[in-house]
């Protein structure tokens, strides 16, 4: 069961994925952990480049990195992206709602002493 | 899952209702009942018209009240499928006043289809909501739902070990 979604961290989240590189370097992380200097070797970036990015997918809760002070290797939360795969859950509660109200609705609708009372 | 299709985020709720088919019918179809259930709490619907037939248009307006005021939001879409009784399938979008999709919108989320089964039991009604997230037309954006879809089957994987 998915709690309902913060809209603002899955905006976050797709934010974060709509970049070629950053989904590689996702993709590596699936592998498992990384240093930055591992992340930028596959690509022509500079490490600043690379840490930027890292920062942001760190913003959207996608990567975690380790507390070392040398080399803080970087690490996959795949936790996020459960929310973006079923974004539509967020409607669920809305969509109960509104049949818990069409159910009173009918109910008031064929009550024949009241009908129509709204 | 028991169904899915595209990228198989659907939200699927179902619910049985004490009322016939023909009124449960006439709650989606009709704008007049649709305003009296559609919500969501604490909102209201001021406009819904809707043209009930295959491209057909249907427009809603969401009343919501903030501490700054009234705040309108406008729905717009068409019905893809309507077999009375039985079926009803629209598209429905974030649109201006007017009816234009907002660009934001279809950036972040894209058009979402709405489709709802209706199963006649005599004196109740069985219905089956399905909301789905549709792609975009772009082949920019199909490429980026692949592109996603991939990467979360991966990512799965992974962290399944």
């Amino acid at each position: 069961m998915v709690a309902v979604i913060d809209d603002e961290r899955l905006s976050e989240t797709f934010a974060a994925l709509a970049s070629t590189t950053r989904r590689a370097i996702l993709g590596r992380l699936a592998d498992g952990a990384a240093t930055v200097n591992d992340l930028a070797a596959p690509f022509e970036l500079t490490l600043p480049a690379v840490s930027k990015h890292i920062k942001v997918l760190e913003r959207a809760g996608l990567v975690v990195r380790g507390q070392q002070a040398q080399y803080r290797p970087c690490a996959l939360d795949a936790a996020p992206l459960e929310a973006v795969s079923t974004w539509a859950e967020q409607y669920r509660p809305v969509w109960e709602a509104r049949f818990d109200r069409m159910d009173e609705y009918l109910r008031q609708l064929q009550t024949p002493t009241k009908g129509r009372s709204a | 899952m028991s169904k899915q299709n595209g990228s198989g985020d659907d939200l699927r709720i179902e619910r049985t209702f004490d009322a016939p088919v023909t009124l449960v019918w006439q709650l989606w179809t009709d704008p007049e009942h649709f305003k009296a259930w559609y919500g969501p709490e604490g909102a209201s619907i001021p406009t819904a018209t809707m043209d009930v037939r295959v491209g057909g248009p249907r427009r809603v307006c969401m009343e919501v009240h903030t501490p700054n005021g009234p705040m309108q939001m406008w729905f717009t879409g068409e019905y893809r499928e309507v077999v009375e009784h039985r079926r009803l399938v629209y598209t429905e979008s974030m649109s201006d006043e007017h009816g234009s999709v907002q660009a934001a919108d279809a950036d972040a989320h894209g058009a979402t289809e709405v489709r709802v089964d209706f199963e006649d039991l005599g004196r109740r009604t069985r219905m089956t909501l399905i909301h789905a997230g549709i792609p975009q037309d772009s082949p920019g954006a199909a490429g980026w739902e692949m592109a996603l879809d991939q990467l979360t089957t991966q990512l799965a994987r992974a962290s399944r070990g």
